[in-house]
């Protein structure tokens, strides 16, 4: 693997406490360069959403820094950030009710005036843009004003695709976006993902929890447990045993992280980039 | 983690059952002293007067009572209300601008003769006079007035709506505890809502006819003012309980509040707002005819200017409009009603 001299993503031993003491990350590092799609694998609970939600803010660390493209995650430049971040959520998180154009065309609503965004008058760019990427991931004209809640689960997620590309974003950050979505679909999805990233140079950071999936799609697999990076490699590098490992009895609860991770200390070996 | 085992009763150990009575002497006790109560209140309301008054009245009806003060007074305004009054005369020779060429449809000119016996003051006999007036007599006068007034209470009652729709919007906006700025902003747009909520209209009326003088400014302030307190609840309620997931979706990109509201929550919560707006235009309509009783303008005023002037005739034509325009207006909300759902 080829690591560019500034990576687009970049954890500094980052730290997640709840309200209630639970600990979501502990000092998390991780860097992904720029144009890599890099999988996060873990048990749920293991930390995968909050790690994701660190990257643009939703989440805000209790220790640690977030660095997208060389800059510093503050709350101040948080929104300038975000829009150069789009998220591909699991439930999609679509406005159900609102028409597949309006939920396209929302995700460029941080480009639009606040009279434009009030009237839905949208530049005109930005309406070929959202048509050519609801092309671009498979719909039919047919589906632009139907409502986005009568569409099937992968259709959705789609138009959530079509909606995070709308601001040419540098990262895409995707929280288990084929979750509830069938394996056929699910590839489907991630094909289109990856390669609709691959187009832009985005960098992609997708949480998983299919194993083959993350096989399959990964350019990198980090392995999360409890909190904590417990492997970090290629695909390939990713072979049963540390999978056996990776879930072998895992805490499925969000308790305290267990101590499982000092007997196994070959995973921790492996995060040879 | 604190797991405790779930307790078991030793094996053999006679389990305790027990079923009571659903009463025991405590309800009796309740509902004695709630019967107490009642006719205590009941008394000081007068209802024992009321049964034996309404008693008397059904008897006199069927004829086993002779005497009945409600059906004497009900019959008297019953008599002097019948039959609905109509038409308007007025005197020509108080009339600026009469063209007897140009009279409205159905207009006629009419000669009246008033005879009036007043003593001689000089032999202090009785003596007729006649006088002889000319009138214009419109059949269907008073009923264009009526007409009239009608459409301004519509009107009052449409505007009482804009006006509250515009004020509820932004109260709504600092009365959602997740748009609102910050903790001082929510607890005084909470409490002006509910402070609008909790004076009604015609209260309301009454002080800004004070400060408006008559007319419909005050009649279109009051219903708007009161309505502004429902809508910016509703409003506020709904934003607080749309789907947060949407939201967290404009969120992540850096839409900003605003924008997320209008494409994250207003889809979802647009048909409940549409319904609450609908429900606002049609308690306004009705309100807007009884808030004219204290001078806010539309048929309420009217209505109460010739019942302080023993027009009676005049009261039921108004009531009878009343009566006829709410029904209009019930069966055609209930029609749309049944069209957009």
């Amino acid at each position: 693997m080829n690591q560019t001299p500034q990576p687009m993503v970049k954890l500094s031993t980052i730290d997640k406490t709840w309200a209630d003491g639970t600990r979501a990350l502990n000092s998390v590092d991780l860097e992904v360069p720029e144009g890599q799609f890099c999988v996060i694998l873990g048990p749920s609970g293991a930390g995968k959403s909050t790690l994701l939600r660190a990257v643009n803010g939703l989440v805000r660390p209790t220790g640690g820094a977030v660095h997208v493209d060389g800059v510093e995650l503050t709350p101040a430049n948080e929104r300038d950030i975000r829009k150069r971040v789009a998220m591909i959520h699991q439930h999609f998180n679509l406005a159900t009710r609102a028409s597949v154009a309006a939920n396209v065309l929302s995700g460029a609503l941080p480009d639009v005036s606040l009279a434009r965004a009030l009237c839905g008058w949208f530049h005109p760019q930005q309406r070929e843009k959202a048509c050519h990427y609801l092309e671009r991931v498979g719909l039919k004209p047919e589906h632009l004003h139907r409502r986005a809640g009568e569409l099937s689960g992968g259709q959705q997620q789609r138009v959530g695709i079509a909606r995070a590309f709308m601001l040419d974003p540098k990262v895409v950050l995707a929280d288990e976006p084929v979750a509830s979505l069938d394996p056929q679909i699910s590839r489907d999805i991630l094909t289109l993902l990856k390669d609709a990233a691959r187009e832009l140079n985005a960098t992609v950071v997708c949480s998983l929890h299919q194993v083959d999936l993350a096989r399959e799609f990964g350019d990198r697999i980090v392995g999360m447990r409890s909190g904590e990076i417990v492997f970090d490699g290629a695909p390939d590098e990713f072979d049963d045993q540390r999978l056996n490992r990776l879930y072998q009895n895992a805490d499925w609860g969000d308790g305290e992280p267990d101590t499982s991770r000092e007997d196994t200390p070959e995973l921790e070996a492996a995060g040879g980039m | 983690m604190n797991t405790r085992p779930i307790p078991v009763p030793p094996q053999g150990a006679r389990l305790q059952w027990r079923l009571d009575q659903p009463f025991r002497l405590k309800h009796v006790v309740i509902v004695i002293l709630i019967f107490a109560l009642l006719i205590l209140t009941g008394h000081r309301t007068e209802m024992d007067r009321m049964v034996t008054m309404t008693t008397q009245a059904v008897g006199n009806l069927v004829g086993l009572n002779d005497e009945s003060q409600v059906v004497r007074g009900l019959s008297k305004v019953a008599d002097s209300m019948w039959p609905p009054q109509l038409a308007t005369s007025e005197d020509i020779g108080r009339m600026n601008d009469f063209n007897p060429d140009d009279l409205s449809w159905f207009a006629r000119v009419e000669t009246r003769e008033t005879t009036t016996q007043r003593i001689n003051e000089e032999t202090l006999q009785l003596e007729s006079a006649t006088e002889t007036t000319e009138v214009l007599y419109e059949p269907l006068g008073y009923l264009k007035t009526v007409m009239g007034k009608m459409i301004e209470t519509l009107e009052i009652a449409l505007w009482g709506t804009i006006l509250a729709v515009s004020l509820s919007i932004p109260l709504a906006w600092f009365a959602a505890s997740n748009y609102s700025p910050n903790r001082v902003t929510y607890t005084l747009a909470r409490g002006f809502i509910s402070l609008l909520r909790s004076v009604p209209e015609l209260i309301v009326a009454l002080f800004l006819v004070l400060a408006y003088g008559f007319g419909p400014i005050a009649g279109v302030l009051a219903l708007g003012l009161h309505a502004a307190g429902f809508l910016g609840k509703f409003y506020a309620e709904d934003i607080e309980n749309a789907d947060k997931q949407p939201q967290e979706a404009l969120e992540a990109i850096g839409a900003g509040k605003i924008k997320t509201v209008l494409y994250a929550v207003m889809p979802q919560v647009l048909p409940q707002y549409v319904a609450y707006t609908a429900y606002i235009l049609d308690r306004n309509l009705r309100m807007a005819t009884v808030v004219g009783l204290v001078g806010a303008g539309g048929i309420g005023q009217e209505l109460k200017g010739r019942f302080d002037m023993y027009d009676y005739g005049h009261v039921m034509t108004i009531l009878i409009a009343i009566f006829l325009f709410v029904f209009v207006l019930d069966q055609l909300s209930a029609r749309i009603r049944a069209r957009m759902i």
